[in-house]
């Protein structure tokens, strides 16, 4: 039987490789995939620990919620890669280092 | 006539501010101008004055506690008298000084100090209290130092002022004690109340060692220690021994103010106190006086005879004549003593004007011919007679009133003094008869040396001419600035000036005006011998002294190495002995004393301050490495941490990142530890 144990560990393998593509990717799109995959692993968790919730399915619901505002931030990320790409002809953070002044 | 007095004394006050602010030689005709001024008001106050009675006026002006110090003017005969003869004195005196300091480069100066001079003497005559008296007698020893100091840039002038102001106040000190001392025996300082007639000094006596006053009784001791102050000041002022040694030097300063200052007025301020408080004196207080009149007289008559400095032959003589006022005084012979006062102060400012033109001639044939000689010296003078005529005239005038010839002024009052001395030693015991025999041999040194003197400057030959055979002379007489005060004096030398009779001392009215009237028959035989026998003696001085110095014979009684010569030379070593006994230790004194302010005062002050700069030191580098380095540390942690901190501030998005996780995960490793 598939514990919520297994859940969590693939969850968890699943957010360091995101955190490891968001800390090392020099693209980023790649990035952008990363921070995906880390909220997708959250996603996961809701489910998972939606076998408590039976009655209402709040696991589910705020998955749900969780996706269509991924969507959301997504295309808000996106459009900002884009005008990044338009100001610094470069999606690599490595060189859009302004944030420091 | 007490406010004509006062203008009088007020004048040469105004011409004194007036010069001093005024320049060039203006100020000659303003201080002349002034004095002539001030003897016409003299003269009225004279004529009403004199033999009238006393004149006395006062005001308040200041009270301490319940003393009330009056200010005002007292004339009676003695200070109308003064008045009268300061003014004629210092008259003649600015006249020649026009002359004699025309070429000098503060001429201006001078007569700004011969103004001042000239109206703290003035002052000094009239006032009515001790106070002012004390203050003008202040003034007078004051502007004398600016005058004997006024060639600055000499070194023995500058020495010889110095000497004269301490020594006078040597006098000043004896005088302000005199005066406390009265003040608190009769609580005023007016001079009436105390020395006039029926005056407290009068009603006072001393009984069972009190000095008793109508209003109190102190121990007698105060009595002599008054006594002895007012002794002092008489000392100092009119060079007497044993502080005369002051007046020989003060001759450095310029010639018309030894005739003026040195001669006639200042040095007599001296005997007009003993005037003004002969009273205070009883019978061996007054024999202290004659002894040590007679002594200074003698003594300065011997050291007279040896000088070569014309000027300070005649300081030496002044010593002596004031000498023999001073004596006078101390015989009780009151009016002789003060006529001998007004007529050596013609005849000995006229033997110093006198000494002025010649010393002013060899200026001038030694600046000529660029020799090195002293224009003083005697010994280089000679033969002056047929240049120079009517400065011959007033010297040979001069000099037989200085020694006393009949048909002088000074035959007149010093006879007189020699008679009553005679007289006075008769009623004590032989001893006191050295006193009179002294005082004749006195007589006749001074005819010795004036003799000396006249016959070495205007008989025989020229004596610069062996220094230097081709030496150009113009020597003359001068201008009329010299011509008319030497005539002028010489006329009030003359025996008309005083009496009608040449040869009786009595009928002269300035005696008359100090002595009631019935004193005046000639009682003993002393009237006739003494007048004939010294003058008959002193011709043979005279005539000795001729044949030494013009007809050069070898009759000198000792020759000029001896013990004697040496002694006189020297002064009597008053000034070694001075020297040795009071200027040496007194020197040594403040060496020692400099001495240990240097070392152990300074010493100390700069061990203190060696100790605080150590100190200041101690708390510099506290401050630098402990205070400063505290800060300093605190300020590279600072810097350390912010350095560390923007080290992060890579603007990088994924480096932000990494040390969010960084942190996160140090959070949750320290979390599991703890």
């Amino acid at each position: 039987m598939i514990s919520l144990t297994h859940y969590l560990v693939v969850s968890g393998i699943l957010f360091c490789i995101g955190l490891y593509v968001v800390l090392v990717k020099r693209n980023a799109i790649q990035i952008l995939i990363g921070i995906e995959m880390m909220l997708n692993t959250a996603i996961l968790n809701l489910v998972a620990f939606g076998r408590y919730d039976k009655l209402n399915n709040g696991g589910q619901m705020f998955a749900l919620f969780a996706i269509v505002l991924a969507a959301a931030t997504t295309a808000v990320a996106l459009a900002i890669i884009l005008n990044v790409y338009r100001r610094y002809k470069t999606i690599d953070p490595d060189k859009v280092d302004q944030l420091k002044d | 006539m007490a406010y004509h007095a006062l203008a009088a004394v007020l004048l040469p006050l105004l011409a004194f501010v007036i010069n001093g602010f005024l320049k060039g030689k203006a100020s000659g005709w303003v201080s002349t101008i002034a004095i002539l001024l001030s003897g016409v008001l003299a003269i009225i106050v004279f004529n009403h004055t004199f033999n009238g009675g006393t004149i006395h006026i006062s005001r308040l002006w200041f009270t301490i506690g319940d003393t009330q110090l009056q200010a005002g003017v007292l004339l009676n005969n003695l200070s109308t008298i003064l008045l009268l003869l300061v003014n004629l004195i210092a008259l003649p005196v600015h006249i020649f000084s026009m002359a004699y300091m025309g070429h000098d480069q503060r001429y201006g100066r001078y007569f700004t100090c011969l103004s001042l001079f000239c109206f703290s003497m003035l002052a000094l005559v009239v006032v009515d209290n001790m106070v002012l008296f004390y203050a003008f007698w202040e003034l007078v020893g004051f502007s004398s130092y600016l005058l004997i100091g006024f060639w600055y840039k000499k070194e023995v002038a500058i020495q010889a002022n110095k000497k004269a102001f301490i020594m006078n106040r040597i006098g000043d000190v004896g005088l302000l004690i005199a005066i406390l001392v009265l003040y608190s025996q009769y609580h005023t300082f007016d001079l009436i109340k105390l020395f006039g007639e029926g005056g407290l000094i009068s009603q006072s006596y001393i009984k069972d060692g009190m000095w008793i006053a109508p209003a109190s009784s102190i121990p007698a001791v105060w009595q002599y220690i008054a006594c002895v102050g007012v002794f002092l000041a008489v000392c100092a002022k009119s060079a007497q021994f044993p502080l005369h040694t002051w007046l020989p030097d003060a001759m450095e300063g310029p010639t018309s103010v030894s005739a003026l200052i040195h001669a006639a007025t200042m040095v007599a301020a001296g005997i007009f106190l003993l005037g003004r408080a002969f009273p205070m004196f009883n019978t061996s207080e007054l024999d202290v006086l004659a002894i040590i009149g007679c002594f200074t007289a003698f003594m300065a008559a011997t050291i007279a005879l040896t000088q070569n400095d014309l000027k300070r032959i005649l300081a030496f003589s002044t010593i002596s004549q004031l000498g023999f006022m001073v004596m006078a005084m101390g015989i009780n012979a009151y009016a002789s003593s003060l006529f001998h006062l007004v007529t050596h102060a013609f005849f000995k400012c006229l033997l110093f004007l006198v000494a002025g033109v010649v010393i002013h001639e060899m200026q001038h044939v030694k600046d000529e011919n660029h020799l090195d000689i002293d224009p003083q010296n005697i010994l280089y003078m000679g033969g002056l007679r047929k240049r120079m005529p009517l400065t011959f005239i007033a010297a040979i005038i001069g000099g037989a009133a200085l020694v006393g010839l009949p048909l002088t002024s000074g035959y007149l009052s010093k006879d007189g003094i020699l008679i009553q001395a005679f007289e006075w030693a008769d009623t004590k015991s032989a001893v006191y008869m050295t006193i009179p025999i002294m005082m004749i041999i006195t007589s006749l040194l001074t005819a010795f040396y004036i003799a000396r003197l006249i016959f070495k400057v205007f008989f025989g030959k020229l004596r610069v001419l062996d220094v230097k055979p081709a030496v150009l002379c113009h020597i003359s007489d001068g201008g009329w600035q010299y011509k008319v005060p030497l005539i002028l004096l010489s006329v009030c030398c003359l025996f008309p000036v005083f009496s009608l009779n040449p040869l009786l001392y009595e009928h002269s009215w300035v005696y008359r005006a100090f002595m009631s009237a019935e004193h005046l028959e000639r009682m003993n035989i002393y009237h006739t011998i003494i007048p004939v026998g010294l003058n008959i003696m002193v011709v043979v001085v005279i005539y000795y002294a001729y044949a030494v110095y013009v007809q050069e014979r070898k009759m000198l009684p000792f020759a000029q190495n001896n013990w004697a010569f040496d002694f006189s030379y020297h002064q009597w070593y008053f000034n070694k002995a001075y020297n040795t006994l009071f200027v040496k230790p007194v020197l040594a004194l403040s060496g020692g004393l400099f001495w240990f302010d240097r070392t152990i005062i300074d010493g100390f002050i700069s061990l203190l301050q060696n100790i605080l700069l150590w100190l200041s030191k101690m708390a510099d580098v506290f401050d630098r490495y402990v205070i400063d380095g505290f800060l300093h540390l605190i300020t590279a942690i600072v810097q350390y941490i912010g350095n560390f901190v923007r080290s992060f501030q890579t603007g990088r998005v994924q480096y932000y990142l990494l040390s969010m996780l960084a942190v996160i995960v140090a959070w949750f490793i320290f979390k599991t530890l703890i």
